[in-house]
């Protein structure tokens, strides 16, 4: 399945380059460890109404801080009870057992810690996805002519570069958020809005016999300003490597063909530069992707995602039950350390296989 | 003599050092480097001129320099009359059209992401000739017409050999049917076999096309070979023109006859030749030498060489030009003293900034 999914995406690379990536899957075990994390993380995403067995946000306060599987937490529980006409207070140790309906535990309004972090999943997705696309929209095209151009229009365009890095991402990111505000924008949710998630959770059951509850959500809070923000604070770094690398293809003799062909400049930028100086970009792409999953986790941590339903949030939330349920943080948190070890373990196998280094090379003299 | 399809004079190109900003508000000072310095010569229509000299001498920077791929800090191009450098965009069109190149490295002239079709169909996508199914055509022809085959339109450069990837880039420069093509080095990268292919190429292509070459190249058996005249470039001049027998058979300048000698000959009474190499290395283009460039290290060096540099004087009976006071009979270099020189002179060596 997964080698057929490869196959769809590398159908437009060249074949040396689709090759590469083949061999250096086969042969490395970590890369098929990151591809199947990602895979999953991936379906979890996009079936997340499918795949939670509650509403990520319905409470059920009787319910509160259930243990995951495996454990069970002891609770303190003052009771009063009439004695011989005297009202006495009772102290006694209560544990409370995890259940088979709430897999992961459930925070401290009861909400279920396995749906939130299914659900989470797919705001780290679309901010870490969204964000890396808007950063690399405006990076790559102002590194292309930046190294393409050099002289003046480089020191202008990298000036402002180094501006934006000497500010630390996150305090800039919380300034943005600040000027901005916080445009959340809720997406409807197309598995439940057609009555697809209804349908299909109607006919299931959850383990213990319980009925599958089947009102989900049916709008996704977007995170507007947030992609916004991860776009603006991570361009740089996508500008400097496409700058790099433009520097290096400028001075190609195919690029000289061209020029000398009386190719116009916008020409020869994106037939010849872009192409070729689009390989290290995608590695930096995969590797952004992750920092940015951790800046929003870091800034809904913070409480300026302005979505109540993403990994950072559900950290931030845990935090005051740290003491009695660590699992409220600990279970979003592993999700984030997961899905950011899979994602560059992702970029690592791109980085081997598309080596320019070996790109070009070779072809039998 | 009709008039020179391509005329250079008096062409400089100096490269200014990248300074930054800070260095510039300073006023820090820098020194050019004198890639070429004061070319001038002339390409007949149908003629092949050779341009040789060591790695470093600026002639490739002559050939990009003259093309305006390089923007000249001084001098003139003429091509078939009118000024490369003050053309307004129609004429430059044009010219782009009508003078092409072929570069050095076949590995690097060719983008690895595009076909042998799609390189070759490049030019008549800049110009906007014809759709993609007669550019196809044309690829394919042209692919034909240099001697690889029409079905290997599709593949992509890391399938092919040096040799034919150079073919390739050859296809590629004739699409747009030039008049003029810059060589610049186009076999030096090539095994000794495959060179001999290209160079027939070459010579086959322009018997066909009419073309006009400049053929720049450090080989002087691949010059003797192909070229009908011969300019000797040393440090970003020229020190030595003419027929390319007459630069074989006699050459004039010390530094085309040291050129000549440094060449291994296949030839048993070679056997244990001392090969009497040049002294040296090229010096510094950013500091070049006062007066002849080559006082250094010509073994004919004398104090007058120090004081001036030398004119291109015509030699008496071969029809070379050479840049000499010994191609004078009555000069004050003749009365000079001669250079002292260390025989092991390695603390006066400069290094090259190639």
């Amino acid at each position: 399945m997964i080698r057929r999914l490869l196959d769809a995406v590398t159908g437009r690379l060249s074949p040396r380059t689709v090759q590469n990536l083949r061999s250096e899957f086969d042969t490395s075990p970590l890369t098929k460890v990151g591809v199947g994390i990602l895979v999953v993380v991936l379906v979890t995403a996009v079936f997340a109404p499918l795949l939670a067995p509650w509403n990520p946000e319905a409470q059920n306060l009787d319910r509160s801080q259930q243990p995951p599987l495996g454990f069970t937490r002891a609770e303190n529980q003052t009771t009063q009870e009439t004695v011989d006409g005297e009202v006495q207070l009772i102290q006694e140790t209560v544990q409370v057992n995890a259940t088979v309906a709430h897999p992961l535990g459930t925070d401290g309004l009861g909400r279920d810690m396995l749906s939130r972090v299914v659900y989470g999943a797919r705001t780290s997705l679309v901010v870490g996805v969204l964000g890396t696309l808007l950063a690399m929209l405006v990076g790559v095209p102002v590194g292309l002519v930046a190294g393409y151009y050099k002289g003046r229009v480089d020191d202008a365009l990298m000036r402002v570069a180094d501006v934006s890095l000497a500010f630390p991402s996150l305090v800039l990111a919380i300034a943005l958020v600040g000027l901005f505000g916080q445009a959340a924008v809720e997406v409807p949710d197309p598995l439940v809005t057609t009555g697809l998630a209804a349908a299909i959770r109607g006919v299931t059951s959850l383990p213990g016999g319980l009925a599958y509850p089947t009102g989900m959500p049916a709008t996704f809070t977007l995170p507007g300003t947030v992609i916004l923000v991860v776009g603006i604070v991570n361009w740089v770094w996508f500008a400097r490597v496409a700058r790099g690398e433009a520097l290096g293809v400028r001075d190609e003799e195919y690029v000289k063909a061209a020029r000398s062909l009386g190719g116009p400049d916008r020409f020869i930028i994106r037939r010849h530069v872009f192409p070729n100086s689009i390989t290290p970009v995608l590695v930096l792409a995969t590797i952004q992707i992750a920092a940015i999953v951790l800046l929003e986790s870091a800034l809904s941590f913070l409480g300026f995602s302005g979505t109540t339903l993403s990994w950072g949030f559900d950290i931030a939330q845990g935090r005051q039950y740290q003491t009695t349920s660590w699992w409220i943080a600990a279970m979003p948190g592993l999700a984030i350390v997961l899905t950011v070890i899979g994602i560059n373990l992702v970029g690592d196998w791109l980085r081997d296989a598309l080596d320019p280094g070996i790109e070009g090379e070779g072809g039998g003299v | 003599m009709s008039t020179p399809l391509l005329e250079v004079a008096d062409l400089k190109k100096y490269y200014t050092d990248d300074i930054g900003l800070v260095d510039r508000v300073l006023g820090t000072e820098t020194t050019d480097v004198r890639a070429v310095d004061g070319v001038s010569f002339s390409v007949q229509r149908g003629e092949t001129l050779g341009l040789v000299g060591e790695s470093g001498c600026g002639k490739s920077t002559t050939g990009e320099t003259l093309l305006a791929l390089e923007e000249a800090t001084d001098g003139d191009v003429r091509f078939d009359g009118a000024s490369v450098f003050e053309m307004a965009d129609d004429a430059r069109t044009e010219f782009r059209q009508r003078a092409q190149v072929v570069f050095q490295d076949p590995f690097s002239s060719l983008d690895p992401r595009m076909t042998a079709g799609e390189a070759i169909a490049e030019p008549l996508v800049v110009h906007d000739i014809g759709d993609s199914e007669t550019r196809r055509a044309e690829a394919k022809e042209l692919l034909e017409r240099v001697g690889l085959a029409a079905d290997q339109v599709d593949r992509y450069p890391h399938e092919f050999s040096g040799g034919q990837r150079q073919r390739i880039g050859i296809a590629r420069a004739l699409a747009l049917d030039p008049e003029f093509l810059v060589l610049d080095e186009p076999v030096s990268a090539l095994d000794v076999s495959v060179q001999a292919q290209i160079l027939n190429l070459l010579e086959d292509l322009q018997s066909e096309f009419g073309l006009t070459y400049l053929f720049i190249a450090h080989d002087l058996s691949v010059i003797r070979h192909i070229c009908d005249r011969v300019a000797v470039m040393y440090l970003g001049e020229i020190v030595e023109r003419g027929p390319v027998d007459a630069i074989f058979e006699s050459p004039q300048h010390p530094y085309t006859e040291k050129l000549l000698e440094s060449v291994p000959r296949a030839d048993t009474s070679e056997r244990g030749r001392r090969v009497d190499a040049l002294e040296g290395d090229v010096p510094s283009p950013r500091d070049p030498p006062a007066g002849c460039r080559f006082h250094t290290r010509c073994p004919y060096a004398r104090e007058a060489c120090r004081a001036d540099p030398p004119d291109d004087y015509d030699a008496e009976t071969t029809g070379q030009q050479v840049a000499c006071f010994r191609a004078l009979d009555d000069h004050p270099y003749w009365e000079s003293e001669p250079i002292e020189r260390a025989a092991a002179s390695d603390g006066e060596r400069r290094r090259t900034d190639d």
